[in-house]
């Protein structure tokens, strides 16, 4: 496994975020390449003339699904690592609605308005500033709607999985219904032109052959591996490791995304780890992520399917180590020194309070890595 | 002022390149509106912090030690900006405007973007996430929740779309 390359750890929260900027920068270009600064063009798909933003979009992730399928079925990429967004079905449908309508009258989805903004539509800007407000106006009914904000939440859960068949099996269906959807929407936007008299949007037939000629054979190709049998797929689940406070804190400080974090003991309610939920089991949790157990020392590791780490000595360790001020000894070494500043500087970010000021550091990474190595189209 | 854009199944592989490539660096995709709601929360934050930290939904962003606009999402719609800026400049299509097509009063296109946009800040809250993080991205990891969000977003559209139709027509 080489990908992906931030969650394996191979660079720091610094590069990341540089690489936020770049992958952004590649994404603006696209869109506004693709014709989405325009209103007119993204508005002109609910009206049927003119599918462009179909087109892009269904192609956009038949290319990604397909790349991420034909990697993952030949190892490069760890797909248990990637971020899928969670399903919540009932806020998704009321949600998609409401953006569905606003998407029509706005001319707008929120991220091409950022790209018409870029490009000089007023338009864009008072689009993106209305996403902004309805951010507080949503925040503001919060009381209101958490509840069914939370509702039917189902965790991760990927198609693949739901129907039980490999990722580039059910990637190859989505390269198929969207080849099936295009030639609908030429058929609609041929009888539209001829109706109203105009012409119909881009005729370059070869072009468009070629283009999913590609997708379709890659599809294609991710599913040879994919079909093969494979040994791991009967392995049995990994022992439980451990992990100690400092690097578990560490961890949270970057933001990592990857981890389930459970405290089970019964105290929990009181204090426990910044980010952990309190739980009598793990039910319900997708094995995508490695799941943190916080528990008291005679409390059994649950099962679960993917990656178990127990935290060491439990909350009391992580209190101890992270969320008490450390002290520096009377002459310290310099190795001394610097765990104290690393223990400061963590203490500090959990507790609040300020690391001392013959200390000033920041907080120290556990991953800092070479710069990023180029992978892939970003 | 060009209007020669990419041929949209062509649009689609360069997408489809950046998104694969945004999971293969970093383990996630692309996203819209999660910078508008950092951005937002930030504001009020600046304004009134003592309400904004006691707002259960903004409280999980601000706060002791926590930096709501230091997030990955913020600096990609950052170079989601910048991407489009050159790209328009480049194009010859860099015009201040109001919006193509107008076809109805200034005021009212930007009354028809801002009742738009709030409905669309609200609902990506809602849904979390929007056609970027949720349709597009979550979409390619053949997420549940996001091809449901995607034909609701779809049925939305085409329901509302002959009420505004005048806009553009």
């Amino acid at each position: 496994m080489m990908f992906p390359l931030y969650s394996l750890g191979e660079f720091g929260r610094e590069a990341g975020m540089v690489l936020g900027v770049l992958c952004g920068i590649a994404f603006g270009v696209v869109l506004e390449r693709a014709g989405f600064g325009r209103a007119s063009n993204l508005a002109a798909q609910f009206y049927g003339g003119d599918n462009r933003v179909l087109k892009v979009m269904f192609t956009g992730i038949a290319t990604t699904a397909t790349l991420l399928g034909l990697l993952s079925a030949v190892g490069l990429l760890d797909m248990s690592l990637v971020t899928v967004p969670e399903t919540f079905i009932g806020p998704q449908i009321v949600g998609g609605l409401m953006l569905g309508v606003g998407f029509a009258v706005a001319g707008y989805c929120p991220g091409t308005g950022v790209v018409a903004a870029a490009s000089g539509s007023i338009d864009g800007v008072v689009a993106y500033l209305g996403v902004m407000l309805g951010s507080l106006v949503f925040g503001l009914g919060w009381p209101q709607v958490e509840g069914f904000y939370n509702s039917g939440g189902m965790g991760s859960v990927r198609l693949d999985q739901l129907v039980g068949l490999p990722f580039s099996v059910v990637a190859f269906a989505v390269v198929g219904m969207a080849v099936g959807a295009f030639f609908g929407a030429e058929k609609l936007e041929a009888w539209l032109a001829t109706r109203r008299g105009t012409e119909a949007p881009d005729r370059a037939p070869w072009l468009r052959n070629v283009s999913l000629g590609v997708v379709a054979a890659v599809a294609t190709l991710a599913l040879v591996p994919a079909m093969m049998p494979r040994a791991e797929a009967t392995a049995p689940v990994p022992e439980a490791g451990s992990i100690d406070a400092v690097s578990l804190a560490s961890r949270l400080v970057e933001g990592q995304r990857d981890l389930w974090i459970v405290d089970l003991r019964s105290g929990c309610t009181k204090a426990t780890v910044p980010g952990a939920q309190c739980a009598a089991d793990v039910d319900g949790l997708a094995p995508t992520r490695t799941l943190v157990v916080v528990k008291d020392a005679e409390q059994a590791v649950p099962a679960f399917a993917g990656r178990v780490l127990v935290l060491d000595g439990g909350y009391d360790a992580f209190r101890t180590a992270i969320l008490t001020a450390p002290v520096l000894p009377a002459e310290p070494t310099l190795a001394q020194v610097a765990e104290y500043q690393r223990r400061a500087a963590l203490n500090g970010y959990f507790t609040g309070s300020a690391a001392p000021a013959a200390a000033p550091v920041v907080v120290k990474k556990a991953a800092a890595g070479p710069a990023a190595k180029k992978g892939g189209g970003c | 002022m060009s209007d020669r854009f990419w041929n949209p199944y062509l649009a689609g592989i360069a997408l489809g390149l950046v998104l694969t490539g945004t999971f293969l660096v970093m383990g996630f995709g692309l996203g819209g509106s999660g910078a508008a709601n950092r951005i937002a929360i930030g504001t009020a934050h600046v304004l009134i912090p003592a309400s904004t930290e006691a707002n259960g939904y903004f409280g999980q962003f601000v706060g002791p030690g926590k930096h709501v606009l230091d997030d990955w999402l913020v600096y990609e719609v950052l170079g989601m900006f910048l991407g489009g800026a050159l790209s328009a400049y480049a194009a010859g299509r860099m015009r201040l405007n109001v919006g193509s097509a107008l076809q109805i009063g200034v005021a009212r296109r930007l009354g028809f973007a801002l009742g738009g946009g709030v409905l669309m800040g609200v609902a990506a809250r809602i849904a979390r996430g929007c056609t970027s993080g949720q349709a597009l991205t979550g979409g390619s990891v053949l997420s549940l929740g996001s091809w449901i969000f995607m034909f609701a977003v779809f049925a939305g559209g085409y329901l509302a779309a002959p009420l505004v139709r005048r806009q553009w027509q």
